[in-house]
């Protein structure tokens, strides 16, 4: 499993998941997540608040997934959830995975005709998390 | 043990519990009274010492935790106070017996008990016994708390003995093993006298003496023995018993640093006492020692090193966790430590190390929990996440305890609990129920998850058997989530929407939960969707209108600037402005919106209507059916205002889906407006108008159009004159009392000869005032009298050297105004050939205005406008006009060349002339002699009029009036022999020009020839006799505005043979008496001048008398037209013989 979501002012700007059934369960991870994205956001930025790593790593173990988050300057979080079970994926890969969806959602920030805080739905941003997910899959 | 506490706190760990409970049969309102009044009483201050005493009652608590005393003796019951009703004394002893009975349960632990007995006076009562306290009733028993007092003083004499008991106990050689439950059959067959068995026995000891210290307030003795229990205990690899030993450190630290509490709003401590200056000074040494119970030589160790830091307190408590965790029969404790921590962590703001106790305790197995015990932990869960400031995933943890209440194995479902943990989530999903928020732009937030939550709570209040509640949720989930629902949800909602409000149909009104939480209407202003609403003006027939000049019209005292460039503009102002027409009181209002259906079928709205105030207004809902995803589709929602005033339209109403809602403009997003705001003057009457003719709807001049109530048509001849009956209905209710008719020839560049509508209107005043229902007829007459002269053209172009076929040159600006303007005229001859043949149109607006009623008073007034219009087919022209000289001075011939263009025959006549039949399209010439016209004679009619027009409108409007009556004098009329009924006039008015004019005029000077006394003229033959004298008298009166003279005349008589010859030599038949010259001396205006001569006639004959004029050098500047003398022919006839 693999989800990667967008998330802009807490709410969504973009989620997929593969599969796809069972998708509310999900939302619910990823929603809940956010708590942990937050508190750990106003942690670090007491201290450093300039040079501030935007990997947050893994933010917190169920059972079944892991669920990694990343907050750009902006505030504008990313959050991967992954099966358990998947060891191929180390943390160096989900920070490049992270990071390469910070450089497509920034395209997609630089497109005049997005108007920000809509959904996303621009076809590279997609394909991007799409090769993503066959990768790690 | 299996059942934890969730609400546990590490203060907990300070205080003594005691069980409260009903005995027999108490009715549970009143017990829980008196409980709550002996709960007030938690926390005694001891008599003789500084010391406090912490106690937790409880009217329910399971024996088996009550078995973990020893363990952690904050678990123990050391308390039971009994509450029980006795009425007569006869069931006292019975009473009593049960109190034994119950203390046996907790009967290990108990310190002390006491049994509070109601209703029993009398002998029995009487009785002083310390451990039962009699009261005659639930409500009159003063000195509870007070009991409860001596009564928690007693328990902590027990437990101070204990205290003392135990902690001098380490000098015996034989210390009690204590032990956990579970662990009793472990120490079967164990060496107790092993070092190791020792060890253990006393490092128990030391914990429990440490726990004890804490409950009886020495905190500091407690954390002494806390440090020795973990050194030992963790010697000897005890695990269970270390952590508990390092769990008191921790709650003994909690205690020190957090004098609060960390229980929050649970734990209501009283300020007074937790204040930490208070704290410190309670336990100093010295006031330890000073007490006199204690003299722990520990307690001179400094308390700062005994008491763990704020983080060595998390360390501490995470190491006893993982020390519980080895254990499986000791869930529940780790359970509870996990909690404890966190409320801790909470204190201290460290949220993510909170959620990882947390996150561990969600994963601590309790082995089969009932399903209560399920939603409690899931509630605690959700509870404390919250705390930490987790709010998503606290309403996650609620959303599942909720789901709980319901699960399916759950013999009776608690959807109520359900719920209302389920509302408790809401604001965990950022959703809000009142709809309000979310109609500011596009909804964001975790749709997919908060559509869940939405669809639950609609089920959840369904099957709590309350559909009202259903109904709203779903309404606000339709309203809400619309955006996010795919096609076949929004059928699927609505269809279950409708079936719930077949069952109860939703409203506006506020539903009102039991916890005082207010569920806000939800107004479908998404189905349909308004795009704009604008208010309609009433039809133009039944606008009313203000009397102008009226006091304080269209002055607008907002500024005392004419003009100025800063408007007083606001955005806010739009929806409030005033619109600048008028409604009508009792007239039917329309309002249009403009709608859309979001919705992939059709949508049924019903009961739509318009919601106002400021005016009573009667609003005439209309049902409407919009197709599935419609485009914008126009509605038109009527109303009646039943008062005069302003009414402002706040918004609309509708039923759609069962669901009646009011929508208000002001919260709806993207709608345009104009201004809401109309003012609603008093009641009018209303008429209708119909007519004889039929209605026509082509109007063509579009600026009137829009402004005609009807409009009628017709087709005349030139020159033909029908009759239109306008009847005029009064349809209203108020009674019309003033009618006033004024027409208007819309401008049109053919020139129209008299009056085109004329009316009588006294006949349909004299029926006023006209009641409701009653009518009136006025007939109008319509004349079309165009120009005849539509030859014109033609001629024109027969004419090109420019000299018309009159003589006048066209450069004569007299001339230019009779022709038609040339640059409106079709350009090429074959058009203008063809004008004859050419229908023209005229058109005119009859405009009635009326009131009556209230709105008269106002100065209010309707207007009814008719159209009319009529196609002029031409029938006669005049192509050719020209005078001949009539016999008489005083007459001429009018020649007039007459072409008939209509495909009728028609027949023609003049005054005193014979018909003349005309077939299609020919042509004859008619004369008609004409009696020569005095123009000057005429009256001049305005003379303001005349001074301000310009002399050439002067000159116009002169010949318009020559005109005139030279055509009322000719009245010449047509009659098309096939239909009867079609005749009319003919008007040479455009035809006639300044020298046919000239011709036709009465010289100004008037001369007048009498022989024999008797007036001559052209064809008057005066009688004479052969041998008589013929008095001959020429006179002459001026009417010019100039004397005229001196004249001198010549009369030459002469004879006509009738062959063309004439002879003039008569000097031997005729001959003068006196000279044949007359000499006129000047004559002043209106005087005349008489001469007198006589002739004799020798022979008998037929005699002409020319009169000349001298060729006089006077005379040249004057017109000849005015030396017209008649001729005079006299008839000389043989003398009577006498």
């Amino acid at each position: 499993f693999l989800i990667c979501v967008a998330i802009r002012a807490n709410y969504p700007l973009y989620i997929r998941s593969v599969p796809t059934q069972g998708e509310l369960k999900f939302h619910y991870t990823v929603h809940t997540s956010l708590d942990v994205v937050e508190e750990k956001i106003s942690g670090v930025g007491k201290a450093l608040a300039d040079q501030r790593e935007l990997y947050l790593g893994l933010l917190y173990p169920t059972e079944d997934y892991k669920v990694y988050g990343y907050v750009t300057n902006s505030k504008v979080k990313f959050v991967i959830v992954v099966d358990s079970s998947n060891t191929s994926l180390r943390d160096n890969e989900i920070r490049s995975m992270f990071r390469k969806l910070h450089n497509s959602f920034t395209d997609v920030m630089c497109n005049p005709f997005y108007n920000p805080g809509d959904p996303i739905q621009s076809k590279a941003f997609d394909s991007i998390v799409s090769t993503m997910m066959v990768q790690a899959c | 043990m299996s059942v934890p506490d969730y609400m546990q706190c590490a203060e907990d760990h300070q205080t003594v519990v005691v069980v409260v409970q009903p005995m027999g049969i108490v009715p549970e309102d009143q017990f829980f009274r008196i409980y709550k009044r002996i709960a007030s009483v938690s926390q005694v201050s001891i008599r003789d010492s500084q010391r406090v005493l912490f106690i937790r009652f409880r009217h329910h608590y399971p024996p088996e935790n009550n078995e973990w005393g020893d363990f952690q003796t904050h678990r123990k019951v050391v308390g039971l106070i009994s509450v029980t009703s006795c009425t007569t004394a006869k069931e006292w002893p019975q009473t009593s017996d049960r109190f034994h009975g119950q203390k046996e349960v907790f009967g290990s632990t108990l310190y002390d008990s006491r049994l509070l007995v109601f209703g029993l006076q009398g002998e029995v009562a009487e009785q002083q016994r310390t451990d039962v306290a009699f009261y005659p009733s639930y409500d009159d028993c003063p000195d509870v708390e007070k009991r409860v007092e001596d009564f928690v003083e007693s328990i902590f004499i027990v437990l101070e003995s204990k205290r003392l008991d135990r902690a001098t106990d380490k000098s015996g050689d034989k210390i009690q093993m204590l032990c956990v439950p579970f662990e009793k059959k472990d120490f079967v067959g164990l060496d107790t006298d092993s070092r190791h068995y020792k060890k253990r026995c006393q490092g128990r000891m030391r914990k429990h003496v440490g726990d004890l210290c804490l409950q009886a307030g020495m905190l500091q003795d407690a954390l002494v023995h806390y440090h020795m229990a973990v050194e030992l205990l963790r010697s000897v690899n005890d695990f269970l018993w270390l952590g508990a030993a390092l769990e008191g450190l921790c709650s003994a630290s909690v205690i020190f640093h957090y004098p609060g509490g960390t229980a929050g709003k649970s734990g209501a401590r009283k300020p007074s006492v937790s204040s930490a200056a208070d704290a410190g000074k309670r336990h100093r040494p010295g006031a330890l020692t000073s007490s006199g119970i204690s003299a722990d030589t520990s307690a001179e160790i400094g308390r700062a090193k005994n008491c763990l830091s704020q983080e060595d307190i998390i360390e501490k408590y995470k190491e006893a966790i993982s020390y519980y965790g080895k254990y499986k029969s000791a869930g529940v404790i780790e359970l509870e430590a996990c909690i404890k921590a966190v409320r801790v962590l909470a204190i201290q703001k460290r949220a993510m190390e909170a959620s990882e106790f947390l996150q561990n305790a969600v994963y601590i197995n309790l082995g089969q929990l009932s399903e209560e015990e399920k939603i409690q932990r899931y509630s605690v869960l959700s509870e404390l996440y919250e705390l930490i400031g987790f709010q998503r995933k606290s309403a996650f943890f609620k959303r599942v305890a909720a789901m709980q209440c319901v699960a399916p194995t759950i013999p009776e479902p608690g959807w109520k609990a359900c719920y209302k943990l389920l509302l408790e989530t809401l604001p965990g999903y950022s959703l809000s129920l009142d709809p309000k928020d979310f109609s500011k732009g596009t909804h964001r937030g975790w749709a997919a998850v908060q559509l869940r939550l939405l669809h639950e709570l609609v089920y959840a209040s369904r099957r709590m058997g309350n559909p009202g509640l259903s109904v709203r949720h779903l309404s606000f989930l339709l309203q809400t989530m619309l955006d996010f629902l795919s096609d076949q949800e929004k059928k699927e909602v609505t269809q279950s929407l409708e079936n719930y409000t077949s069952k109860c149909p939703g409203g506006m009104e506020v539903i009102s939960l039991p916890d005082g939480l207010k569920l806000s209407p939800v107004p479908f202003t998404k189905l349909p969707i308004v795009r704009s609403v604008s208010l309609l003006n009433l039809p133009v027939s039944l606008r009313p209108h203000k009397v102008k000049g009226l006091l304080g019209q269209g002055l607008s005292s907002a500024s005392p600037f004419i003009y100025s460039p800063i408007t007083m503009h606001s955005r806010g102002d739009e929806r409030s402005k005033k619109i600048d027409f008028q409604w009508v009181q009792g007239d039917v209002c329309e309002v249009q919106l403009m709608v859309y259906n979001p919705m992939p079928f059709e949508l049924r709205v019903e009961n739509m209507g318009l919601l106002t105030s400021g005016v009573d207004f009667e609003s005439l809902p209309a049902a409407l059916s919009l197709p599935a995803e419609s485009g914008l589709y126009p509605v038109t929602l009527v109303g009646v205002p039943r008062t005069a005033g302003n009414i402002t339209i706040n918004g609309y109403h509708t039923s759609v889906f069962g669901v009646s809602s009011d929508c208000l403009l002001e919260g709806l997003v993207g709608v345009k407006s104009s201004g809401c705001m109309v003012e609603v003057v008093p009641s009018l009457p209303r008429l209708q108008l119909c007519t004889s003719l039929p209605r026509f709807t082509h109007f063509s001049s579009s600026e009137y159009k829009i402004n005609l109530s009807t409009s009628v048509s017709l087709q005349l001849f030139n020159g033909e004159t029908q009759q239109l009956t306008i009847t005029l209905e009064n349809i209203g209710t108020e009674t019309l009392n003033t009618l006033e008719l004024t027409s208007k020839t819309l401008s049109t560049k053919e020139k129209l000869f008299g009056e085109f509508l004329t009316w009588d209107l006294q006949d349909a005043l004299s029926h006023l005032p006209l009641k409701s229902g009653q009518s009136v007829s006025i007939p109008v007459n319509i004349s079309a009298k165009l120009d005849f002269s539509g030859q014109e053209s033609l001629l024109n172009d027969l004419n090109d050297d420019g000299i018309s076929v009159t003589g006048l040159p066209v450069s004569s600006p007299l001339r230019q105004v009779l022709k038609p303007r040339t640059e409106n005229k079709p350009v090429g001859s074959d058009a203008s050939k063809n004008e004859f043949n050419h229908v023209k149109t005229l058109e005119a607006v009859l405009t009635f205005k009326y009131s009556g009623g209230a709105g008269q008073v106002e100065g209010y007034y309707r207007e009814l406008s008719l159209g009319v219009r009529v196609d002029v087919e031409p029938s006669v022209f005049f192509t050719r006009v020209s005078t001949l000289p009539a016999t008489s001075t005083r007459q001429c011939h009018l020649l007039l060349d007459v072409f008939n263009s209509t495909e009728h025959e028609l027949t023609l006549s003049a005054k005193n002339n014979q018909d003349l039949v005309l077939h299609a399209s020919e042509c004859q010439r008619m004369a008609i002699q004409v009696d020569k016209l005095d123009f000057d004679s005429m009256p001049v009619t305005d003379h303001d009029a005349l001074r301000q027009a310009t002399v050439r409108q002067q000159e116009e409007k002169r010949q318009q009036v020559q005109g005139g009556l030279i055509n009322s004098t000719l009245d010449i009329h047509w009659t098309i022999i096939s239909f009867t009924e079609r005749h009319g006039e003919a008007s040479v008015e455009g035809v006639l020009n300044q020298l046919i004019l000239e011709h036709l005029q009465l010289a100004p000077l008037q001369w007048d020839v009498v022989v024999n006394g008797k007036p001559c003229d052209c064809d008057v033959i005066a009688d004479c006799r052969v041998g008589d004298a013929v008095p001959l008298e020429v006179k002459l009166t001026n009417r010019s505005k100039s004397a005229v003279g001196p004249f001198s005349l010549t009369i030459v008589p002469f004879q006509d043979y009738q062959n063309g010859v004439q002879n003039y030599d008569l000097q031997d038949a005729v001959t003068f008496i006196g000279s044949n010259t007359f000499y006129i001396g000047t004559v002043n205006p209106t005087e005349n001048s008489v001469c007198v001569g006589a002739l004799l006639f020798l022979y008998t004959g037929d005699f002409y008398l020319n009169i000349k004029f001298q060729d006089d050098s006077t005379a040249r500047d004057l017109p000849p037209a005015w030396f017209c003398l008649p001729s005079v022919h006299i008839k000389a006839q043989e003398p009577v013989e006498l």
